[in-house]
């Protein structure tokens, strides 16, 4: 397996030079964002003297490229911060110290990153079930009324806002019906039954937006394998459409699912912001938006990293799956 | 943004056709042929004339989208209309908005010029950064394939949103804000396009007649231009069609941000942001905006697929199941290409495995291509 | 000022105007809200209250918060010097003492203050609280690592510009003087006779020095209150607060602590807390939210249902919202022009933009409508409930304007439904009336404070609001138009850049005044004057209505917060 290592080994290095670009961008874009962060962080009604004693303890007077230095730094041998009374440690890898609430980076992401992939993995159950379903299902109807509603369906959940589904659902299922609990997040490992409950309108709300995807196409897939040589074969031999469907179109849709669902799982790990904020679940996107707002640089740096190295992870990932479920294809 | 761009980004995108394969007239022959995509066509039409002649449906209805009319709300009530259905009535077709008694089929229309006009400038800010980008790096030499494949990696793996709120904070407010609007969302997710474009550019290189142009010593951008173009438009537009619906939710999410368009222009994605509280108590406030919305995706979807199948003719073929023609050996490559986008990915990996010797990371380029999002719901 | 905390978004605001005059001192809510939903029966002691909130309680150091004990969830952990009278309406304005005997004796022209702490007073872990424990939490607030506060203690206390706080100075600071373990004095640079309000505020909170961790202190603040604190999870986005055995009822006449428990949950989206008190199921039944208003959907929904609308809370809360003028920009710095704005304000129209006549209430006075401010009606550019455009053409006419004017209306993009582009599109569609062609220029939250805020940016047409320190003019007057408050390198609010001899001097002369009705009068005095000259056009002040559980009771209101006091509560 030397070709997978070097696949894993261009992989790495590439994922690294990726990621440091992104930190420089996030870096020279947020630099320029307008908003005075000692200001903002000292409070609004700070004297000039105070303003300017906080912005020394941010390092925010440094040029840019030393602060992204400073960044770097704290990556390969960690900082040391002032609590006033005392000198903390961050270590390696470092990601800073929040300027609005004096946490660590790290420990803010790491508390943060059970919540989105709790409703990632889930809602990613929900969207194969959903949208490989109707997608099955249209291949096989196609044309027929059935084909057309499922397809309509899922479109509407395309066209339609997280925003709008999600709030209309949860008044309709948690208040007027109440079928569930209105999500608030539960942990996993404290309780699972209550996470699963919880998180069940965020799932369905999500997943009804990917769905359309999926079902377009699996249809596509199927609809290809159905059309060619072997499965005319087979139904020349008399075998039923329920098993060409079942076991040799879905095989030809396999692969392309896998690569599909690898990418959307990657990039909504931090990319369901407006479902973790209209679901109020403590996740990466809604802590993002939050530190946006207030130009918290270290936050906004850190999470971004996370983001795409999950991109660039579930990329790698969809690659591999991708060559194991198609023999043709080579790993460079 | 919005899941809702997440997804549309459809897969059943046909990324390969062949290559000047059919003439205009073919192209509309087969379209005239698909009801569904006809009638799709229609409603885009009837969408952008609506947008066109906003003005002109206005004058005739006698309203504005900004004239405040206090005299149609309950002020106590939190400012929901007076009257059934919103208020509607003979001066206000579609009725008035709560709080502020502003006309609703008014800013329904003019708000399909913002939101329509956004996604299209995004889209055609997406395609040319795209198809510019991915057919240099598929026809460059190694460093430079290398250098703007992981330019686009990185654009691919930013997420779209946040760097949205930091670049629509950055520029000054004099700025117009649709085009700004437009141009962010362009400027900023064109990465999938790119993959998309520099696979299928990899695929055409790799077929005889391209391989032939090149023996015969023609410079690359004669061969880009007389040959790969056209190749490339089937995907191109058929993916474009995809991005269009993809970019009116990024325009939605961007407002619910509070950074899309400022006020008072009106567009759907504000609407739906500003109504979706009003759900229970002017239900169609949040009704329409949502309504408009979900017919443009519709329909461009529909128009999109039809495209798709009028500009490829072995697609049209396939669609009855059960009678593919027989695949011809030269095919052989582009056949798995045919459907959804992910499946580029398979058809660059056959035609890499190929040329495997020249080619070699070609495969790479694609998978992600299916992914499509930077979206983030 | 204070930045309310109320408001994510959708808040809005208000308050009665002129017809008030009768009444203002009474304008408080006391029908149904004083009963609770749940029955008549007395409240009782038990039970968990939860409380459901869109912001986190980031800040939890009571060096950093900045408003009367903190606000309403840490002023259940934190005593103070002196606290804010629990009670509904204008009886809540009033300032009683908290861990002091009294509301504290003035001496030498009201420059030098003394308090006595009362005796048996402990912290959660059963160890004395001592004046010295006081002196040192006001100290380790001007702290750097601890900024946050409001700026009074650096303003008044001698030495305090330059002092930069205990992990610096070890010496501490002079003018706070400790005689005794119960003794605090404080010695002034200018006479205040408002220094009991400020006690109110969480830098009076004592403490112990040994268990000061710097900017760590937050995720475990020392009570001195009837609740502490057992886990706070996130940066206070989970809070659970247990009962402090070491509290006694018997030194704290304010604070009635009926739960057993409180559970705070927080980040969770407006429109769903309005929800989730609206079904009230399960656990739901026994919540409240200290910082979501009803916005104006809500609010449409929530009177049409008559079980919903007995469990709503009103209050309102010291704050004014209105249109600033930079009368160092053209053409504002013509009176005349000011003027014709002022006449042009459609004030109807602005309170349907921020959420109706049950949310906003008509401003026409800068001082917000209630007696403790020492509101004084006046009303010197009569605009109606509409606007009177021919009166603003003709005053435009005079100032040499015959054909009307551009100008450029600066706004907040914030989706508070006070700055917000409601507001300015609202206020755009009214001067086209008077001939007045608004453009609007909306920035970024953070964009828009350091524009306003700074005197070489400052526009000239703008959006603002100012909310109350503490139910008295002079936090609202002073900032704003004392010439020695105009700050030219840093956060300046005085944006009308008024500087008069006259009102300096008689912001001093209020300020000697122990008698705090007096001052009152004084202020509205002041503020009547300074109204003629048009540096602001004030539009509305905010009422605030909030759901609440329908098992909680015992809803208590003040005007000092304008919201539902979380110690009172009770959910048995």
């Amino acid at each position: 397996m030397s070709g997978f290592g070097g696949f894993v080994l261009r992989r790495a290095v590439g994922t690294v030079i990726t990621l440091l670009a992104i930190s420089v961008i996030v870096y020279v874009v947020f630099y320029a964002t307008p908003g005075n962060v000692a200001q903002i962080t000292c409070g609004p009604r700070c004297s000039p003297e105070q303003v300017h004693q906080v912005a020394q303890q941010l390092r925010l007077d440094d040029p840019l490229y030393v602060r992204y230095w400073h960044f770097l730094q704290g990556i390969l041998v960690g900082q040391d911060f002032s609590t006033g009374t005392s000198v903390e440690h961050c270590s390696a890898p470092c990601l800073g110290l929040s300027y609005q609430g004096d946490t660590q980076v790290t420990q803010l992401i790491l508390a943060k990153l059970p919540v989105s992939l709790s409703l990632v993995f889930g809602a990613m159950v929900l969207w194969l079930i959903l949208g490989v379903g109707t997608g099955i299902l249209s291949a096989w109807r196609r044309g027929r009324l059935t084909e057309r509603v499922l397809t309509g369906i899922t479109l509407a959940g395309v066209a339609t806002p997280v925003f709008v589904i999600g709030l209309v659902l949860m008044i309709v299922v948690c208040g007027q019906l109440q079928l569930l609990p209105f999500p608030q997040y539960v942990g996993l490992t404290d309780d699972p039954e209550q996470w699963a409950w919880n998180l069940l309108l965020p799932w369905l709300s999500l997943a009804l937006i990917e769905a359309a995807a999926f079902a377009r196409l699996t249809r596509a897939a199927m609809l290809e394998t159905l059309a060619e040589d072997h499965i005319r074969t087979f139904r020349a031999y008399g075998v039923g459409e329920r098993s060409i469907i079942g076991r040799h179109a879905l095989r030809g849709a396999f692969a392309p699912i896998i690569a599909l669902n690898a990418n959307n799982v990657g990039s909504a790990v931090g990319g369901a912001v407006l479902t973790e904020t209209l679901f109020g679940l403590p996740g990466i996107g809604q802590e993002l938006v939050h530190a946006v707002n207030v130009v918290d640089l270290p936050v906004v740096v850190g999470m971004v990293l996370v983001i795409g190295f999950f991109v660039v992870i579930a990329n790698a990932v969809a690659d591999v799956l991708y060559a194991v479920a198609d023999r043709r294809v080579v790993l460079v | 943004m919005s899941e809702a761009i997440v997804a549309s980004q459809a897969p059943g995108t046909d990324l390969a056709s062949v290559p000047g394969a059919s003439g205009a007239r073919q192209f509309w022959r087969r379209l005239r042929t698909q009801r569904a995509a006809l009638v799709a066509a229609g409603v885009v039409a009837l969408l952008v004339l609506l947008a066109l002649a906003a003005p002109l449906l206005t004058a005739i209805e006698g309203q504005d989208p900004t004239t405040y009319h206090p005299s149609l709300i309950d002020s106590a009530r939190g400012g929901v209309p007076v009257g059934s259905f919103g208020g509607v009535s003979g001066d206000h077709w579609l009725g008035v908005e709560p709080q502020t008694g502003r006309d609703l089929f008014a800013r329904l229309v003019y708000g399909a010029r913002v939101s329509l006009g956004v996604a299209l400038g995004a889209t055609v800010v997406q395609v040319l950064v795209g198809v510019v980008v991915g057919v240099a790096a598929a026809l460059g030499n190694r460093w430079i394939d290398q250098l703007l494949s992981r330019i686009t990696d990185i654009f691919v793996a930013m997420p779209l949103m946040i760097m949205s709120l930091a670049l629509l904070a950055i520029v000054p407010s004099s700025f117009p804000r649709p085009l700004l609007v437009a141009f962010v969302i362009g400027l900023i997710a064109w990465g999938n396009t790119a993959k998309i474009v520099r696979a299928q550019t990899l695929t055409l290189k790799g077929l005889d007649y391209v391989s032939a142009a090149r023996l015969s010593g023609w410079n690359t951008w004669r061969i880009a231009r007389r040959e790969l173009l056209p190749g490339l438009a089937a995907p191109v537009i058929t993916y474009a069609a995809l991005l269009v619906p993809m970019n009116i939710s990024a325009e939605a999410a961007l407002s619910f941000l509070g950074v899309g368009v400022k006020p008072p222009t009106p567009s759907w994605g504000q609407m739906l942001t500003a109504a979706n509280v009003w759900y229970q108590a002017a239900p169609q406030y949040l009704l329409l905006p949502a309504g408009a919305l979900l017919v443009t995706v519709l329909a461009l979807t529909v128009l999109g697929d039809g495209v798709r199948t009028a500009l490829d003719p072995r697609a049209a073929s396939r669609l009855r199941v059960g009678t593919g023609r027989k695949r011809e050996a030269k095919a052989d490559a582009d056949s798995k290409k045919a459907t959804a986008d992910a499946d580029s990915k398979k058809a660059t990996a056959d035609a890499s495995a190929k040329m495997a010797a020249t080619e070699a990371d070609s495969k790479k380029a694609t998978a992600d291509a299916s992914a499509k999002k930077e979206a983030e719901a | 000022m204070r930045q309310p905390s109320v408001i994510a978004r959708r808040v809005a605001a208000a308050s009665v105007t002129l017809v008030v005059a009768a009444g203002a001192a009474a304008c408080g809510p006391k029908d149904n809200d004083a009963k609770g939903a749940g029955g008549d029966s007395k409240p009782q002691k038990g039970g968990t209250l939860t409380v459901l909130n869109a912001n986190p309680q980031e800040d939890f150091d009571p060096a950093r918060l900045y408003t009367s004990g903190g606000g309403n969830v840490p002023s259940l952990v934190f005593r103070t010097l002196t606290t804010r009278n629990r009670e509904s309406g204008a009886a809540g304005a009033k300032v009683v003492p908290d861990l002091a005997t009294d509301t504290g004796r003035p001496s030498e022209n009201a420059t030098v203050w003394t308090y006595t702490l009362k005796k048996g007073l402990k912290y959660e872990d059963g160890t004395p609280i001592t004046s010295a424990d006081i002196k040192y939490g006001i100290e380790r607030s001007f702290a750097a690592e601890l900024s946050g506060g409001a700026p009074y203690l650096r303003d008044w206390l001698i030495g305090g510009a330059d002092y930069q706080g205990p992990y610096k100075d070890k010496k501490g600071l002079a003018s706070i003087e400790t005689p005794d373990d119960l003794t605090i004095v404080f010695h002034l640079n200018k006479p205040e006779g408002e220094f009991p309000y400020l006690a109110t505020q969480t830098q009076f909170t004592p403490v112990p020095k040994a268990k000061d961790k710097g900017t760590k202190y937050e995720e475990h603040p020392i009570s001195s209150g009837p609740y502490k604190v057992v886990k706070n999870e996130n940066d206070g986005e989970r809070l659970t607060l247990e009962r402090n055995t070491y509290w006694s009822a018997a030194t704290d006449a304010e604070r009635k602590a009926y739960p057993d428990k409180i559970d705070v949950r927080s980040g969770l989206d407006s429109s769903v807390i309005n929800q989730r008190l609206s079904a009230s199921q399960a656990a739901d039944a026994a919540a409240v939210t200290t910082d979501t208003n009803l916005g104006p959907a809500e609010l449409a929904k929530v009177t049409g249902d008559k079980a919903l609308a007995a469990r709503v809370g009103t209050g309102h809360f010291g704050y004014t919202n209105y249109i600033a003028f930079n009368p160092k920009v053209k053409p504002f710095d013509d009176p005349k022009v000011r003027q014709a704005i002022a006449y042009a304000v459609d004030r109807s129209s602005v309170i349907n933009a921020a959420g109706g006549s049950s949310l906003a209430e008509a401003a026409t006075t800068y001082l917000p409508n209630q007696k403790s401010f020492g509101y004084t009606p006046y009303d010197h550019f009569p605009a109606g409930a509409s606007g009177n455009p021919a009166k603003a053409k003709e005053l435009l006419k005079e100032a040499g304007h015959p054909n009307g004017i551009t100008v450029t209306l600066t706004h907040s993009n914030d989706k508070d439904f006070e700055t917000s582009p409601e507001i300015a599109t609202a206020l755009q569609d009214a001067l086209k009336k008077a001939g007045i062609t608004v453009k609007l220029q909306g920035l970024e939250v953070n964009d828009y404070k350091d524009k306003i805020h700074s005197v070489k940016s400052e526009p000239g047409f703008f959006l603002a609001h100012w909310g109350a320190d503490w139910p008295s003019g002079g936090p609202f007057l002073a900032p704003i138009f004392d010439g020695r408050q105009i700050v030219k390198d840093g956060a300046n609010f005085n944006t009308g850049f008024l500087d008069d001899k006259s009102v300096n001097g008689e912001i001093d002369a209020i300020n000697k005044l122990t008698n705090l009705d007096e001052a009152a009068q004084r202020w509205g005095a002041l503020d009547k004057k300074i109204g003629e000259q048009a540096l602001t056009v004030p539009l509305f002040h905010p009422v605030y209505k909030r759901l609440y559980g329908s098992a909680v009771k015992n809803i208590v209101i003040s005007d000092w917060t304008g919201v539902l006091d979380i110690s009172q509560v009770a959910v048995k």
